[in-house]
Formats: structure tokens, C-alpha cells, sequence
């Protein structure tokens, strides 16, 4: 039935047919038959279904693959994932609290040229949001210029008036930020979210590869595909970079909430991967301003945190008091520059949704550049002439919270309930300064596998940049994708899955 | 290292141990159940009964018509509602090695982690109703690549020996255990009590896998007072009370970073004064009642040990 029309659907060659018929003759099709492109960009296929030039061989090669073989690989990439733990912890969420975040064999490929535009754009975006943090933490020029609404920052809720006029080490506040980027309907790669808080989802990145390599070695045959193992030992040289001077050998530690959040995995994968301490609240104290943890043979100095716990609790003396995960005082040796801290306080302000629109402008502002990636069109409410185009078009755009974040607190516009809009509707009234609202952007979709075959999935990509004595992009990312047919919401907290990214070496191989 | 991990390795090492010795204690009861049906009446709640108790586990609430020796395999192997129960004993490990899976290796916790998702699985574990033996198995077999993984991939540091520390207390323990709650069979000296007692003794060697090591050395039928002396003072045999609490005391030595013989803790103090009891005991004088003291007298400071140690590292 279906294998005829192979060769043209897929634009590969047809994987040969068994003369035996009946039953087994569906199992021998290709994994790619019928495979069906919507209105999104498709990574993999143009208009006409032939593979893009990057992504011939791959294609080939999942052609010739029986689905069977495949369904074997995916189930040794699942148990892989099982028994290395390679868990997030869902909230609410009834089903118990671990779950594997599952992720799909069919690697995402990203030619040099592409990831060169990527990563220039990266570096660009990371040095204007430092540069911009600086700024409002100090003299406030753009805030003075009006290039960004004063009372927008000033009055948002992640901008912490305490650090006003606080130097922090080396005029770095965004020392790791995972950007997430999506591609529009013609391919253009856009920017929706700074993360700049503490962004999860590398270890995700780095554990792919190697269950990948391990489960399915062959898909690597055709292709020169850059390492990404170097992120640990780039993050740790951040880490030094940042202690304070008085410190000879730093002493740098991870600390994580414990055992019961949601990235967990990733807090003990990457202080096992660089060697650090990985810390709770109730290991560390803050003595004269400076921070020790407790060890089995006394009080030891810590000179640089890794905080994998955001600013709200972090110190409940400074901040909510109510906070058991922080450690008291240690707000005030960070001033006193005793400890440093990664990423530093006050960072949330840069990736607040309301700001987002305006990125753009900074980086013209304090670069005299003109951005390489774009932003996606965001309509502010507040603004009166955006807030009647937003009432009027709920059922087209997605309209997000700019405080919340996961994917919790949106409305899809396309794939809402006329009673959820009424709800949206009221709420942007009351609020107007509270939602940002986007076009729905069909994120370009990727051939997944799913039941069986693959088809295609909507997926986005979260590259992770670090910020210390130069700005490093690893090379690669985390991309996540939605599984249910036709989502648009690829958080793991929200039946998403991932796949491995390749940036392929500039050799001229594919 | 921080305090915190330490305690966790500790337990880990602890809790990863009990789940092994409770696994082949039920195993090996399982199977001395049925060789005694042969000639005994009604061995059945006899020896479940002396291993309950022996455990000092609460018994099996009463159940919905399950055959009680079905409900007390269950009691001691899934049940969650038991908080010693072979599958309690297994989470407990791996949650203490989850709070702290950056300190050991990723090779370890893929071992335990491995065991816990066998051992929770569904069938596997309505399987136990026919026999309870592979469970057993498989749970023994699990701590010993856990073991074996860890001894191959960590550093022998601190934190490894904070492990060993949770291990060997925990196995001395077990054993002294064992020993205690069949010292009252020593007393009879009965001849038609012979193969009974016979296969009562060989049972105490097999719940510390010590049934072909002990032949190899005695080359003898099992005999009450060489198995008593074989457990408790051998110096060779890894399940004897004597070799654990000796690399107890030498765990405790690395860690203090002092000389051996030199440290002034409590804990090494008491230990140490245990371990020297043990080594020059004469084990001839060891009738029925000193034995019973010595091996109540044994428990007690390891207890102590346990608690000192507690104080002393500051574990939670």
C-alpha cells in the first residue's frame, strides 16, 4: 500500500519491498511513508518533500531502517534513560513524582553556516542584557532616555531594589543563560525567551548525545557532528573566573533545593561533572559575612555558588522569610564580596516577559548594532492600541502571564475554549501590564517517532551560553519537542520530550 | 566532605545491606521450611515466628484469608506498609544515594537504581506468592553488583568509607543477630533432635552465606560450636562478625585521618575494645549462657558504635 509512494512523498530512495505479502509487508514500509507536512516550517523536508541538503543521508538512512529496528532502538533509549535516573519531578501532577523525560532518536541537525548566525546572535543578545543590567542596577541611562519604560523596570516584580548600586564581580550578571529560540513559517530562527534566571536543561543536552551515541551509533555514520562534553569544564572556568580575588584555590559549589526538584538530575549531573560540592541550604552558614559549609572535619570556606535556587529564596533574611531552601546571610556576604554568585541577583528583570520586547532596542542602544536574531511580534496590552488588537484577536494570538513561566498560565489562542478566552479576556482588563500577547507561531515541526512511524512533532531549541572571561556557546542545545499531535507546548512539564541536536563540523561532509 | 553526604553514604551503604541479609534470611528460611515439613509437625510458624522476632519487625497485620506464611513473605519482602521490608530497605538506599548521586559514581547508582526499578516491578513482585525465591535472588545479586561496582569505580576516600562503615556495622549486626536467636538450641543436646538441629545449624550458615566456606575449613558435619566460632571470630571470612567490625575499625581509622591504634574517640575506643575481645576469645569456654551474654554484650556496643558516630560526624 503505502511503500509505491515512497520515493516520491519522502524524496529518498524506496526501501526495498519484501515480495512476501499480507501483514508483514506493513512492517517492512518505510518509517517516513506518508509522512505529512502542515503549515509549520519543516526541519527536515521542503515544500516538495525532498530531504534539505543536511539531512539527505539521515533520511536515507531512517528510510532503510525497519520500523521494528527502530521501535527496538527507542525502547533501549528508554530503558537507558530509566536506569541512569535521567528524571524531572512534575508538578502538579498526580502521577506520582518522578517521570522520565522521554527522549526521540531522530536527531535535530543544524548546518555550520546556520549555527554560525545562531551564535553570533547568541553572543550579541547575552552582552546587551549584561550591559543592560548593569545599567538600571547603576546610572539608569536607558531608563532615562526612554529607550525602556522606567516603570517597567522599576516596578517589576524580579527587579531587586536592594542591589541597586551593588558591583557585582567582573560586571557580569547573566553568567548562564539558556535562550529559547523558534523557527517561523520561512525558516527564520526568532527569539521567545531569555532565561536568564537559572536556566535548566543542559545535562538534558549532554546525556542525549550519549544515549544516543550508545543506542543508535550507526546514525552518526554520515555525519560530522560537533561535541558538546565541554560544558562542564566551561562552566566550572566561569565559576573561577568569578571568585573573589582574596580566594587563591576557590572553592565553588552547587546549590540545589535537594532531591525533591524538578531538575534535580541536573543539579548532581553537573557537580559530579565538574568536581564541585553539590550543597543544600542546611549545608552552608554565613559567619562575618563570609559562607562555610559543614564537613566531617569542620567549617570550610565557600568562595563561588552556583545557585540553582531562585532569588525569592534564597536568603530569608533578605527575601522571603518564610524560605527554608536558603541560607541566611548570605545576601550580605554576596555584598561584601565575599562569595560570588552564579547567575547573580536581580537577573530576572532581563528575561521578565514585559521587558522581552525590548531587546531589540537595547541592543541597538548600547551595541550601535542591529540585532541578528529577532525577536517574535509581541504586543504589550498596556499600550492601548495593542491592548484593543489583543482583545479583538484572543482566538489567533498566545497571550502568556509575565510571571509565569513552564508553560503554566498561557492561552493558546487556536486551541482555547471560548469560556478560556472570557477568562483571558477579563483578566487582561484588569491587568493590562501583566500579559504580553504573540501571534501564534507554528514552530517548525520535525519527524518523530510516534506510534510506530515517524510524523511530525513541533519542537524549539534552547542553546545555552555562558558568560565569564569571553562568551562561550556550546555548541548545540537542548531541543525540546511537543508529542502530542499538534502541540505547541514543548515544557517537560507539559508532555514534552527532547531529541539530540547536531551542529555539523564546517568540513564540507553534507 | 559535607556531613550531610556522608550520612547518606552511611545509609546507603546501611540500608543496602539490610535489604541483602533480610532477602537471604527469607530465602533461606523458605527453603528450611520445607525440608522440616519432613520432620516436624507444624515448623511453619515456628521458624517465620523466630525470624519475625529475630528481626524485631512487627508481625503481618492480620490478613483477608492468605495463607499466613504467603502474608509474612510478603510482610518481609514488599509490603511498603513495613518500613524493614526488603523493598522499604531498597528505597531507603537509593533515596540516600539520590540525595547525594554526585558522591558516588554513576556507575553505582545505575546499579542500585537498576534494582529498584526490577524490584518494583509488578508481576516480579506477585511472583513472590509461588515462591519468594527470586526476589530473594535477585536482591542479593543487586547489592552485590552495588557493591562490587562501588569497590571498582569510587575512590577509595572518605565518603567510600563512610559506606563501608553503613556495610559492615550493619552486617556484624545482622549476624550477631542470627547467632542470637539460635544460641537456645545449643543447650539441647538431644540425639533424635539431631537432624533437626543439624539442618537448623546449616540454615544459620546459609542466611550468612557461610555453608560451603565453613565446610571448606572444618571439613566436618555441622556442628554447633564450630559454626558459633566460624561467625563470630574467623578471621578470613568476610561474614564473620570479627572481619566486619576489623574493617569497621579500619574505616573508622582512615576517616579519623589518624594512626591505627591512636585515635581517642568513643567510638573507635568501644570498638576497638570489641574487636579485641573477639580476636582473643577462647572459644572453647563458649557454653550456651556466656554465649548468650557475649552476643548480647556484642549488639549493644555496636549499637553504640552507631550512635557515636552519629555525635561524632554529626550525621542526622
Amino acid at each position: 500500500m503505502v511503500p509505491s509512494s515512497t520515493a516520491r512523498q519522502t524524496g529518498v530512495a524506496p526501501a526495498p519491498v519484501d515480495s512476501a505479502s499480507g501483514p508483514e509487508a506493513v512492517d517492512t514500509g518505510s518509517l517516513l511513508a506518508g509522512y505529512e507536512l502542515g503549515a509549520a516550517y519543516d526541519e527536515m523536508f521542503d515544500g516538495e518533500l525532498q530531504a534539505r541538503g543536511h539531512y539527505q543521508q539521515l533520511a536515507h538512512l531512517l528510510d532503510r531502517t525497519p520500523p521494528e529496528e527502530f521501535r527496538r532502538r527507542k525502547a533501549m533509549t528508554d530503558l537507558s534513560m530509566r536506569q541512569d535516573g535521567v528524571g524531572f519531578t512534575v508538578y502538579r501532577a498526580e502521577e506520582g513524582i518522578e517521570r522520565v523525560w522521554p527522549m526521540d532518536p531522530v536527531p535535530r541537525i543544524i548546518p555550520a553556516d546556520e549555527w554560525q548566525q545562531i551564535e553570533a546572535g547568541l553572543v550579541q543578545r547575552i552582552t546587551a542584557l549584561n550591559m543592560f543590567l548593569w545599567d538600571i542596577y547603576h546610572e539608569q541611562h536607558i531608563l532615562r532616555d526612554r529607550v525602556v519604560p522606567p516603570q517597567l523596570v522599576l516596578q517589576g516584580s524580579s527587579f531587586r531594589r536592594e542591589f541597586v548600586g551593588v558591583d557585582v564581580p567582573r560586571k557580569i550578571y547573566i553568567h548562564i543563560c539558556g535562550t529559547d529560540l523558534i523557527r517561523a513559517a520561512d525558516g527564520e530562527y526568532l527569539v521567545l525567551e531569555d532565561n536568564g534566571r537559572t536556566p535548566s536543561g543542559v545535562s538534558y543536552m549532554l546525556h542525549n548525545r550519549q544515549v544516543l551515541k550508545r543506542v543508535f551509533p550507526s546514525l552518526f555514520n554520515d555525519y560530522d557532528v560537533l561535541p558538546n562534553d565541554d560544558y562542564p569544564a566551561a562552566l566550572l572556568d566561569v565559576l573561577k573566573y568569578i571568585a573573589p580575588e582574596s580566594a587563591a584555590a576557590p572553592t565553588a559549589v552547587l546549590l540545589s533545593p535537594g532531591m525533591y526538584n524538578s531538575a534535580y538530575f541536573e543539579h548532581s549531573f553537573l557537580a559530579q561533572r565538574m568536581g564541585i560540592e553539590l550543597v543544600e541550604g542546611r549545608d552552608l552558614l554565613v559567619d562575618a559575612n563570609r559562607v562555610f559549609m559543614r564537613t566531617t572535619r569542620g567549617l570550610r570556606r565557600v568562595d563561588v555558588i552556583y545557585r540553582r535556587i531562585d532569588d525569592d529564596f534564597l536568603d530569608p533574611l533578605t527575601f522571603r522569610p518564610d524560605s527554608v531552601l536558603g541560607v541566611p546571610g548570605l545576601v550580605n556576604a554576596y555584598r561584601a564580596g565575599n562569595v560570588a554568585l552564579a547567575n547573580s541577583i536581580g537577573t530576572g528583570i532581563a528575561d521578565d516577559k514585559g521587558i522581552y520586547p525590548f531587546v531589540p532596542a537595547m541592543i541597538r542602544y548600547y551595541l550601535k548594532q542591529d540585532p541578528l536574531l529577532n525577536n517574535v511580534e509581541t504586543f504589550r496590552p498596556e499600550v492601548p492600541a495593542h491592548l484593543q488588537h489583543v482583545l479583538a484577536n484572543l482566538d489567533t494570538l498566545v497571550v502568556k502571564r509575565v510571571n509565569e513561566s513552564g508553560g503554566y498560565g498561557m492561552l493558546v489562542g487556536p486551541a482555547s475554549t471560548a469560556e478560556q478566552r472570557d477568562d483571558f479576556r477579563r483578566a487582561i482588563r484588569a491587568n493590562p501590564r501583566d500579559f504580553i500577547a504573540q501571534p501564534t507561531i507554528q514552530l517548525s515541526t520535525h519527524p518523530t517517532f510516534v506510534d510506530g512511524r515517524l510524523e511530525g512533532r513541533h519542537l524549539d531549541l534552547r542553546p545555552f551560553v555562558l558568560c565569564g572571561e569571553r562568551v562561550v556557546v556550546t555548541p548545540g542545545g537542548l531541543t525540546r519537542v511537543a508529542l502530542p499531535k499538534g502541540s505547541l507546548v514543548v515544557n517537560s512539564s507539559q508532555g514534552g520530550g527532547s531529541k539530540d541536536t547536531w551542529i555539523l563540523a564546517n568540513t564540507g561532509r553534507t | 566532605m559535607l556531613s550531610r553526604v556522608a550520612d547518606a553514604l552511611f545509609w546507603t551503604g546501611r540500608y543496602l545491606e539490610r535489604s541483602a541479609c533480610l532477602a537471604r534470611s527469607v530465602d533461606v528460611t523458605f527453603s528450611l521450611d520445607l525440608d522440616l515439613h519432613g520432620v516436624l509437625s507444624n515448623p511453619v510458624e515456628l521458624e517465620w515466628n523466630a525470624l519475625i522476632s529475630m528481626l524485631r519487625q512487627p508481625p503481618p497485620p492480620p490478613g483477608d484469608g492468605e495463607h499466613p506464611v504467603a502474608a509474612v513473605q510478603r510482610w518481609l519482602l514488599v509490603d511498603l506498609g513495613n518500613p524493614g521490608s526488603v523493598m522499604a530497605c531498597v528505597n531507603r538506599a537509593r533515596n540516600n544515594a539520590r540525595s547525594i548521586r554526585g558522591s558516588i559514581s554513576p556507575q553505582m547508582w545505575r546499579e542500585l537504581n537498576k534494582l529498584h526499578w526490577r524490584l518494583s516491578d509488578g508481576s516480579f513482585q506477585a511472583a513472590v506468592a509461588q515462591s519468594p525465591h527470586d526476589f530473594c535472588e535477585e536482591t542479593q545479586v543487586g547489592v552485590l553488583l552495588c557493591h562490587g561496582v562501588c569497590d571498582a569505580t569510587m575512590s577509595h576516600d572518605e565518603g567510600w568509607h563512610f559506606i563501608q562503615l553503613g556495610t559492615y556495622l550493619e552486617r556484624a549486626d545482622k549476624v550477631l543477630r542470627i547467632l542470637d536467636s539460635k544460641f537456645g538450641l545449643l543447650e539441647r543436646g538431644d540425639a533424635a533432635d539431631l537432624p533437626v538441629c543439624n539442618l537448623q545449624w546449616g540454615a544459620v550458615l546459609r542466611q550468612c552465606r557461610a555453608y560451603e566456606a565453613y565446610q571448606r575449613l572444618y571439613i566436618s558435619r555441622v556442628e554447633p560450636e564450630r559454626v558459633v566460632e566460624f561467625l563470630l571470630v574467623n578471621p578470613d571470612f568476610p561474614n564473620s562478625v570479627r572481619f566486619c567490625l576489623e574493617r569497621v575499625l579500619d574505616s573508622l581509622t582512615e576517616i579519623s585521618g589518624r594512626l591505627p591504634g591512636r585515635s581517642d574517640s568513643d567510638a573507635m575506643r568501644t570498638l576497638g575494645g570489641l574487636v579485641s575481645e573477639l580476636t582473643y576469645l577462647d572459644s572453647e569456654e563458649l557454653d550456651g549462657e556466656r554465649l548468650h551474654g557475649l552476643l548480647g554484650d556484642s549488639l549493644g556496643r555496636c549499637g553504640r558504635v552507631g550512635q557515636l558516630l552519629q555525635q561524632q560526624y554529626s550525621l542526622q
